[in-house]
């Protein structure tokens, strides 16, 4: 599992600062924490940076690469931002994202094959987040063709299913299950494409404690069904074990309710009953609260 | 090819409660099908139940047209109880309106007091709500669970932010507790999944907050439709309580309601119709002939 490290985010104050003041060792910091943490993508979130988006994104890019050789993903929604920072990398970069919208067709598309890059494409469109399965196939199918067309060729392109909170009244848990399908079914549609999930967004609103298990036990459900990587946090031990083969008889547990198969919990560890709680919240097994662990 | 309709056969039951006791009690839930599904295998062995609605105080600002079948009794609540009694209905709703602090702010002690004179007075179910100040049913539900030790009322809204307070008293009173959140399934569920840390799932009432037609009952509707699957179908058992579905009060807001006696009438029959098929079990209206309207359509089926 390739983990493109999510930590340098602009939402977290102690980045927008460093970014503000042009402060190399915070954002060298945790670079490095992440390097060292197992990431293999650092990601550079920077939204859509407004004011001097080629001078923020040029000093970003090359203060990270001044701390490490990983590659970047480079996350911002601003073309002039994003090309600006393609011309700087030393290693073959991440453009994040693209998605079948019009304006990211016409503008995000041509600058990952100018610069011979790898590229997220998302399964959004002019119509908004497809819900269901079909949906999302029919946009990816558009999307990738449409990138085909340009000389994309599968192989650079890393398909995101989008990941929504789990915990949205209603709508949470069915989104979860379909992209979860979705990864199951991706490579016999588009054969040599790679995949990639924005994970930390599945548990957004659920109360600080309670997220880290929602992000794992999900992680762990898409690598069964084929993901190839993630955004996500280097720095979650935990998470890192499971996905990279530390924690077999946790991992083995999740495949299991995958599969439907009784478990006995009076046999389990509480923290293992906590894992099997949380693969069945996103089965659909069970609906979901902030509760869900609780009974 | 001889035609065959297709029969469904669930495995969830949602559980059957009781509310009051002796000869009055008054059960509601117990049905392993989805609403109405009599082509289904399973049974409702409780068709739904309705309640007429009462308030503490002489309404203010309430048309004549839905005043008047009331006639003087509107004027003292034990008397108001009586008469919904005499009208029909299978239980009697209070809802303590005048302890809000937003309105009267009278003392909870005189709204638990009038409140068992009111169950000491009829012979059908009791269900009592506070105002909704979830600050102020906090002090006013325990006092009433108490001063009507062993009654077995129907107490509510039992909310997120009282029932670590209120629950436990309910119940060690012998009361059922009707246990409300906001138009919100996730949260439905997380109430009673923490309620029932402390009191068996067999004394929640489930109020999912109930919308009036126009004005927000498709929400109501799919969260109601919602929950009986989940208990029926998928056994969720966190959301096999029985339901209330409390809307007189949201029906007789609207300004269709309030200008003519015929569309008060339909709005709250409409609203009541279509939360029956949505899978309520208990319903509160406010006008007798909507109960009369509604029980007649209920006996077509």
């Amino acid at each position: 599992m390739i983990i493109i490290g999510e930590n340098i985010h602009v939402i977290a104050r102690a980045v927008s600062t460093a970014i503000a003041e042009r402060d190399a060792k915070v954002i060298q910091d945790l670079a490095r924490a992440q390097a060292e943490a197992g990431a293999d993508y650092i990601d550079l979130n920077v939204g859509p940076l407004r004011k001097d988006p080629e001078d923020i994104m040029r000093w970003l890019v090359n203060t990270v690469q001044e701390a490490t050789n990983l590659p970047l993903s480079l996350d911002t929604m601003n073309p002039v931002a994003m090309e600006a920072g393609l011309e700087v990398c030393k290693t073959k970069p991440l453009l994040n994202s693209a998605s079948g919208k019009t304006d990211s067709k016409e503008q995000m598309l041509p600058l990952a094959k100018k610069h011979n890059c790898d590229v997220i494409i998302s399964v959004i469109n002019d119509r908004g987040m497809p819900p269901d399965v079909e949906l999302k196939v029919d946009s990816i199918m558009d999307t990738v063709a449409y990138a085909n067309e340009l000389g994309i060729p599968n192989e650079d392109i890393w398909v995101d299913p989008i990941v929504l909170p789990v915990s949205t009244a209603g709508e949470g848990q069915g989104f979860a299950k379909s992209s979860l399908e979705f990864i199951g079914i991706l490579a016999d549609l588009l054969p040599g494409v790679k995949s990639t999930v924005g994970l930390s967004n599945v548990s957004n609103g659920v109360p600080a404690e309670l997220r880290p298990i929602l992000n794992r036990t999900y992680l762990v459900m898409l690598q069964r069904n084929g993901l190839y990587s993630a955004i996500a946090d280097p720095s979650d031990k935990e998470l890192i074990g499971l996905v990279r083969g530390k924690l077999p008889g946790i991992v083995e547990l999740i495949h299991k309710t995958m599969d439907g198969e009784e478990v006995d919990f009076s046999s389990l560890s509480s923290r293992e009953a906590d894992y099997v709680k949380t693969a069945r919240v996103f089965l659909g097994d069970t609906l979901y609260s902030d509760a869900w662990l609780e009974s | 090819m001889e035609y065959r309709p297709p029969v469904e056969a669930y495995s969830g039951t949602v559980r059957e409660e009781t509310i009051g006791k002796g000869g009055m009690a008054l059960k509601i839930g117990g049905e392993n099908i989805l609403p109405f599904h009599f082509f289904d295998e399973g049974s409702n062995p409780n068709p739904p139940k309705f309640a007429l609605e009462i308030l503490d105080v002489e309404p203010a600002g309430w048309p004549e047209h839905l005043t008047e079948p009331f006639g003087d009794s509107l004027s003292d609540t034990v008397n108001w109880a009586r008469k919904c009694e005499a009208l029909g209905a299978d239980a009697v709703f209070l809802r303590l309106v005048s302890t809000d602090p937003a309105v009267a702010d009278s003392s909870s002690d005189d709204a638990a007091a009038l409140t068992r004179k009111v169950a000491e007075s009829i012979g059908i179910p009791l269900i009592v709500y506070g105002s909704g100040d979830d600050k102020k049913d906090a002090e006013l539900l325990p006092k009433v669970a108490e001063i009507c030790d062993g009654m077995s009322l129907l107490i509510g809204p039992v909310v997120k932010e009282n029932y670590q307070v209120v629950g436990k008293t309910i119940l060690d009173h012998g009361h059922k507790i009707s246990a409300q959140t906001p138009l919100d399934i996730n949260l439905l569920k997380e109430l009673n999944v923490k309620l029932s840390h402390f009191c068996p799932a067999e004394s929640i009432v489930i109020d999912p907050q109930s919308a009036a037609l126009g004005y927000g009952m498709e929400y109501t509707f799919s969260l109601m439709e919602r929950v009986k699957q989940l208990g029926v179908i998928v056994k969720d058992s966190m959301t096999q309580m029985p339901m209330i579905a409390d809307f007189g009060t949201e029906c007789w807001k609207t300004k269709q309601a309030m200008e003519s006696k015929e569309q008060g009438l339909l709005w709250e029959g409409i609203t009541a119709l279509s939360l029956l098929l949505a899978g309520a079990n208990i319903l509160v209206l406010r006008h007798p002939e909507t109960l009369r309207l509604v029980k007649e359509m209920m006996e077509v089926t």
